[in-house]
This record gives structure tokens, sequence and C-alpha cells, in this order.
């Protein structure tokens, strides 16, 4: 029989990384899945090519734990960053309920990230959602580059009402990787509560 | 929240498994499962003497991407939409039926069973969850997630992820 169960009641929700092509949106979640315990994660599915490109998506459920008898969970996707993969790229932010969009601090990266915000905020008119209706956090990872870009620089260049809080990241060894997943959750959390 | 959500328990939930377990008596598929079309699980049933299925989280995902791909595949048809898919195997197979606008229905079954059947009896219980699907659409509020919920959720974040 099922490891879940349905009997109980059970919240799930919907958390997609978004971001230019290799900014290390994958890498969050690799980070995540590695150090979540056993008990408290899914299996990892990623849709990839050969060279480790995300092709359609990432995903990873995370178990929250019980709240007042409600099974709390959190969905992570990934979504495919090459400019090119927009058809699938869009399908995955159905339904979604935060974004955490991951910046590259690499100089030459730069105008990617302004294109992958645009990007963002365009997928999301076409499902009728306005960026400031989802909640939304940046992450400036990369912040090992030896060239790295001041994280003001960035969120300025991404974010230029300074609407989202910033968080910097080195995905690869885990810096700020919890961080920035706590801080969207909160927002969702506090979304859903505030809407009800 | 941005889409509505299908909040599956109780009676309704009863009512979803007993659909499930009915069409697997019916048609003699392994699995059956109901998935919303963000990729949640949300009911499910497997033949008693069926091998232990494959992880439902991530077949519920797969089998989203796929529908929504699928779909937008449709439109630049001229569709709206494919209403079913099949995909057969060499020895397993997978039946998916839109059932309404919020819901997927999803049938896997072996090649002792023909195709025939599945699409038969899925079709009518894609139409009976489709109704429980669309009566079983909540806010939140319903839920009864509150403050209280928001700080119990908060606790558990610091205690998983470290504060």
């Amino acid at each position: 029989m099922s490891t879940i169960n349905f009997a109980a009641r059970e919240i799930n929700f919907k958390i997609v990384y978004y971001g230019p092509g290799m900014s290390g949106k994958t890498t969050n979640l690799k980070w995540v899945f590695q150090q979540v315990p056993e008990n408290r994660k899914g299996e990892m599915v990623s849709l990839a090519t050969e060279d480790e490109r995300t092709l359609f998506f990432d995903f990873l459920p995370v178990d929250l734990g019980e709240v007042k008898g409600f099974k709390t969970r959190f969905h992570l996707y990934t979504v495919p960053g090459q400019v090119f993969y927009n058809a699938s790229r869009k399908l995955i932010l159905r339904g979604v309920d935060g974004i955490v969009f991951v910046a590259d601090s690499a100089p030459n990266r730069l105008r990617a990230n302004a294109e992958s915000m645009r990007n963002l905020r365009e997928n999301l008119a076409e499902y009728g959602i306005r960026p400031e209706d989802v909640p939304l956090v940046l992450q400036a990872n990369k912040r090992d580059l030896p060239d790295a870009l001041p994280v003001e620089m960035i969120h300025a260049v991404i974010d230029p009402e300074q609407r989202y809080p910033i968080f910097e990241a080195v995905a690869s060894n885990g810096t700020g990787v919890f961080d920035t997943l706590k801080a969207v959750s909160r927002q969702v959390l506090a979304k859903v509560v505030a809407t009800s | 929240m941005v889409e509505p959500t299908v909040a599956l328990y109780g009676a309704a939930f009863e009512k979803a498994v007993g659909v499930l377990d009915e069409l697997l008596r019916e048609s003699g598929a392994r699995y059956a499962m109901l998935v919303d079309r963000k990729g949640f699980v949300l009911a499910h049933k497997e033949a008693l003497w069926a091998p232990r299925p494959p992880a439902l989280d991530s077949l519920a995902t797969l089998v989203a991407g796929n529908a929504a791909a699928t779909q937008a595949l449709a439109r630049m048809l001229g569709e709206l939409q494919f209403s079913e898919q099949v995909h057969q195997g060499q020895h397993q197979s997978l039946y998916v039926e839109g059932a309404g606008e919020h819901a997927l229905l999803l049938v896997i079954f072996d090649n002792s069973t023909p195709v025939g059947r599945v699409k038969l009896f899925a079709r009518k219980s894609a139409q009976a969850l489709a109704s429980i699907a669309a009566e079983s659409v909540v806010s939140p509020q319903k839920l009864g997630i509150d403050t209280e919920y928001r700080e119990g959720a908060n606790a558990l974040l610091d205690e998983l992820f470290g504060s």
C-alpha cells in the first residue's frame, strides 16, 4: 500500500526556480535533495540532456510535516533556462505558488538575467498573473566567482524598484540555498493566510 | 492562490477512491490515479494483485507535465486539447484522460488488459471524477488555513532548514 495517507488532509505548494541558462537552478534543487533527510523527501526527477542541461524540468517533493492536522508539502520545480525552451518553460509556471529567481553573478550574464526576468513577467502575464501577486525572492548565485558583480548592481538590473528581497548564494556548496527557500516558503504561507 | 485549489478529503475523497476502485475491477488495470493539472496526487488506488507502484509523486508530475505539453501541441494545431492519450509499451501501458478542468485520470495497465476495455471504463470514471473534482474546489480559508497554521508551518521550516 501507498506511503501517503490521503485520508489525512494534505496541502501542497508549488515553488518554481526561474532564471537564465546555467545560473544554478538545478544545483539549488540538488543541494536541497542532498541535505533533506530521507523521510522528508521524495524522488528527484530530472528531465535533462546528456550534458545535464535541463530540458523540461527538475522536480523534488519536500515534506514539511504536519501542521494543525494538515500534511504540508512543497513541490520544487526548475525550468529550463535556455532562451529557446520557452514553450516548455511556460508550462512549468502553471499553478505556481512562489518563485525563486536565480540570477548569475558573472559579468557577462547580467544581460541574460535581465532578459530572463522580462521573460518571467511575460509568461506570468499569459497566465493572467501580475508579478506582484505571486511571492518572489531573488538569489544572486555564484558569489564565489572572482569577478562576481556587486549584488546591488544585479538587484538594480533585475528588480529596479527593489520590490523583492535578494539572497547571496553559492549553490554548489549550499551557501544561501536554504535561506532562499525558507524566505519564499514563508512568503507563500503568508500569502495563503492573507488571501483566505 | 493563483489557481483554484482542489482539496480532496473526507466524503469526496472516499467517493473518488470508490470510483478508482470500481474502475480497477471493471477494467483489470493495475493502478488508477487522480492527479490535478499542477501535478499533485489527489487520490490513487492500486489493484490488490499488482506489485508496488512507482513513486506516485513522480508519476503525477510527469503525467501533468506531459498533459500540459500535449495541450500546448493541440493548441498549435487549432484544437482546444486532445481528450485522451495512450502510451503503449511492450508490457506496461498508460492511459490518461482529462477529468474536467482541474484534474487528470491516469490508468496504468499491463498487456493482459485490452486497451479498449480500459478506454471504455476510464471514460465513464473520468466523468464521475470530473464532477467530484469540480465540487472539491475550495478556498484555503475553508480548509482552516489561518495564522496559527502559518506559525506552525514556519516553525517546521526552521526545524527542517535550520534557523
